[in-house]
């Protein structure tokens, strides 16, 4: 049987003749099933997308509540509303959430939704998993709500360090909940980076080299390779912990020859480049919106693309910075720094090839790219305060006071809630098919802007006055009563920013404009499929010439015929080049990932209170996977060619 | 709507396809990264710990047994020929031989399990003892765990290599699976010398 079969090249320029029957068949075979068994069966990495990006987005409203309350609690001195112990947990939760059940599924969630459209393709590579991995999440989201719920929420911080949260000073459940928590989201992000990188390296459409592919795929491929490589360390890290806890081992225990730091080293060679994970893909955002509101390529492609790989990189050499208080070696502090200093470089890069676009373009100054314009300006702010923690006298001074906790709220949302929410009214009208409103939209942003440097920019002036971080409450001799109460009433603005995007996609989703395809005459191919996109994506794969192929073909893009249309059939090309390469089968809509998900769920949660957790989760997870992988034989054809060979 | 103009066709493009060509193929080795790292962070913790101790092993701990520990790591490395020979029958579509060659290494991969649960023995201390025998536990566990999963999987995949259901593209999945073998016990030996060996001479 010859392997390499090469595109035939059909009559130039001819229009498809039944292009009407082939969208009839693609209608039948890729329909989504009808009915709740349907909805818990979709495969499709919309409905999947659409699902990660509303959960991911419940979880930012409830970190977002549990930081009001803190705001309350911390407006004035030797305040009342909330004890320490609960004061514990909020912090705990606000931080997990944000981190493990916000941040990462979020970027996770778009990627998912907008890859597979922006490469050309019908799917993500492996449907199922994809499904089995939002399943993950959500459980372990509602596993540490519930669990909260019945005031057993963790309380040790979302870096759990020990010998706090070991067994001799967090007897009880509340540590493990956290344990079990991040162990179900790193499964999920783990199941996304294979998803992501597998669907960007085979399942381009014809002609989209490496070369050619959009700047937020290069986000999204760099992110899943640190995610690969950077999850399975807390995963470990998390796993000894609950194994500390449940069966007596000694991963951290001192006084039998375990050891504290190396819990620190663990968490951190995870922690540092999750910081990276969380923005690069907002770097994507950014240069997609940049692209289509300056209506010029961004400046400087190569340049862009080897940051975001050299981002990728040194964000690994970056781990000790946040142990410069632990007593390491001076040689050891001194590298770590260059390190954190150096990472500085490429980000500078690409904030100077951002400024040449928006320099020689010119700008609409519409929602997204007011977001986009908000990151910059924040994200500066987070970066030179970055700067400024790298070196070691300075740390040393600042550590562990509301100094960092400005820092990474300056980058994170700076860096990465902005460009997200630049990213939700960029893309809502391909997901939804209407517009999001632009006046409710300024008011938006502009709240969000002024509300988070009143909240943030006055911590830094806390944490030089002496202010720890974690602390319920403060004495007004202090003379930080002032400052808290500003940041509280910039709280309330971000609260209202939120409540205002609430109102604005509410009101949208019902009445906003009706978007067409292309509302922003924007680039890349996720603009040529219908908003929002039907199942299969689109009725033929199109071939690629450009980097801008909907800048280069407006009207009418080139395309491969040739899929079998009466099953559900993706093309698959090669890594480099995007040539075709083989045709691949892609299975149907199916209940086994949740139920796998379940059964996983069992697995981790039972752990939490027996050993034996391992063997009856292991059995139900085996089952799962039997009935998952077992083939339905529905496709004829390939069996009688079995049979013919053999 | 931006409309299409056809420039291609590949109705004639192959629908299995082995290796790197594969999506699947590239799936797996997204796994073995994952699992690679998580036995990397094993061996790591597991030089950590190390220098928090004057002995390796602590002092009343006896050194592990090397018998069946070492038969172990000699059987998955010959495993390796059986499965290269599942691998190769695969990518010519040689159902029969994909079929024998299966079910000699599911026999094996029982076998490795059995062998497995007596290297704990082999160790000589618990895991709750010190941190040695945690960490120790640790890496013996880790590896464990792959093989447990892949020898369930191989009882299905050659389960499934007798069913009237099976597909050409099953065949590819065999040739993954070789893939995901070679890795499982190819990675051990470096972990035997650690487990086993090193307790030896450090």
């Amino acid at each position: 049987m010859s392997l390499t079969v090469p595109a035939v090249p059909h009559e130039p320029g001819r229009a498809p003749e039944s292009a009407a029957e082939v969208v009839g068949r693609l209608e039948d075979t890729w329909r989504a099933r009808p009915g709740l068994r349907g909805w818990l069966s979709s495969v499709d990495h919309k409905s999947i997308g659409k699902r990660y990006i509303i959960t991911a987005f419940v979880f930012f409203l409830l970190g977002g509540i549990e930081a009001a309350v803190m705001r309350a609690q911390l407006a004035r001195p030797e305040n009342g509303l909330i004890g320490p112990d609960a004061y514990n947990q909020i912090f705990t939760m606000h931080g997990t959430t944000m981190m493990f059940l916000f941040a990462v599924p979020v970027m996770d969630a778009v990627g998912l939704y907008l890859v597979p459209l922006m490469i050309g393709g019908r799917n993500v590579a492996f449907p199922r998993l994809n499904a089995y991995g939002y399943w993950v999440y959500l459980f372990g989201g509602a596993f540490l709500y519930v669990m909260f719920f019945l005031n057993t929420g963790p309380d040790t911080g979302w870096f759990s360090y020990v010998p706090l949260a070991g067994p001799e000073f967090s007897p009880g459940k509340r540590v493990d909940v956290w344990a079990q928590t991040v162990t179900f989201t790193e499964i999920s992000a783990l199941v996304a980076s294979v998803e992501l990188i597998v669907t960007i390296f085979k399942t381009r459409a014809p002609g989209m080299t490496l070369n050619r592919m959009p700047l937020y795929v290069w986000s999204m491929l760099v992110q899943s390779f640190m995610v690969l490589f950077a999850m399975p360390w807390v995963a470990s890290a998390s796993m000894f912990l609950a194994m500390d806890r449940l069966v007596g081992t000694h991963f951290f225990n001192p006084a039998e020859g375990g050891d504290a730091l190396l819990w620190q080293h663990l968490f951190w060679f995870f922690g540092h480049p999750e910081v990276y994970i969380i923005f690069v893909p907002a770097l994507g955002f950014v240069s997609s919106i940049v692209a289509t509101f300056t209506r010029r390529p961004v400046f400087g492609y190569p340049a862009m693309v080897l940051s975001m790989v050299a981002t990728g990189f040194l964000a690994f050499g970056l781990w000790v910075h946040h142990m410069f208080v632990t007593g390491i070696p001076q040689l050891g502090a001194s590298f770590f720094t260059a390190a954190s200093m150096m990472i500085a470089i490429p980000s500078g890069v690409q904030i100077f090839c951002w400024i040449a676009t928006i320099w020689s373009g010119r700008p609409r100054f519409a929602v997204p790219f007011l977001f986009v314009l908000g990151f910059v300006a924040l994200f500066l702010i987070g970066g030179f305060t970055g700067v400024m923690i790298a070196s070691v006298p300075f740390d040393t001074q600042v550590h562990d006071t509301f100094f960092i906790v400005a820092h990474f709220h300056y980058v994170l949302i700076g860096g990465a809630v902005f460009p997200l929410f630049g990213a939700f009214y960029y893309w809502f009208p391909k997901v939804t098919g209407r517009m999001l409103d632009e006046r409710l939209g300024r008011w938006n942003f502009w709240l969000f802007f002024i509300g988070m440097n009143v909240t943030f920019f006055p911590m830094h002036e806390l944490g030089l006055l002496g202010m720890p971080r974690r602390v319920y409450t403060y004495l007004p001799e202090t003379g930080w009563g002032g400052l808290n109460l500003l940041a509280s009433i910039g709280a309330v603005t971000i609260a209202v920013s939120v409540v205002v995007f609430l109102v604005n996609v509410a009101r949208s989703l019902r009445v906003g404009e009706a978007a067409g395809a292309n509302p922003w005459g924007a680039d890349t191919l996720e603009w040529a499929a219908t908003s929002p996109p039907r199942p299969y994506n689109f009725a033929f794969t199109p071939v690629v010439e450009s980097r801008e192929p909907m800048w280069q073909h407006p009207a009418e893009l080139p395309a491969v015929e040739g899929l079998r249309t009466d099953v559900r059939e993706v093309l698959v090309t090669t890594l480099l080049d995007a040539e075709p390469d083989s045709r691949h089968r892609h299975p149907e809509p199916t209940i086994w990932p949740l139920i796998a998900a379940i059964a996983t769920a069992v697995l981790f949660i039972t752990l939490i209170f027996t050993p034996w957790g391992a063997v009856i989760g292991t059995v139900l997870l085996f089952l799962a996977f039997v009935g998952w992988a077992w083939p339905r034989g529905k496709d004829h054809q390939e069996q009688l060619m079995i049979e013919a060979e053999s | 709507m931006t409309g299409f103009r056809i420039v291609a066709n590949v109705t004639e493009l192959p629908t299995t396809t082995f290796g790197h060509r594969s999506p699947m193929w590239w799936g797996t080795i997204g796994f073995i990264v994952i699992e690679g790292s998580t036995l990397f962070i094993c061996a790591i913790s597991y030089f950590y710990l190390r220098r928090n101790f004057l002995n390796w092993p602590p002092e009343g701990v006896f050194r592990p047994a090397l018998t069946v520990a070492t038969v172990q790591a000699a059987l998955m490395v010959l495993s390796n020929i059986p499965m290269a020979m599942v691998d190769r029958a695969a990518r010519r579509l040689d159902l029969r031989a994909v079929r024998v060659g299966m079910v000699v290494c599911t026999l094996l991969a029982l076998v490795m399990c059995v062998l497995r649960a007596l290297e704990f023995e082999a160790l000589n201390v618990r895991w709750d003892s010190n941190a040695y025998g945690t960490v120790a536990w640790a890496v013996l566990t880790a590896h464990a765990t792959l093989l447990l999963l892949e020898t369930l999987e191989s009882l299905v995949f050659t389960a499934l290599l007798f069913s009237p259901n099976l597909e050409q593209r099953d065949l590819a999945g065999a040739s993954d699976n070789a893939l995901y073998w070679y890795f499982l016990t190819l990675v051990w030996i470096p972990l035997y010398a650690i487990v086993f060996l090193s307790p030896y001479v450090m």
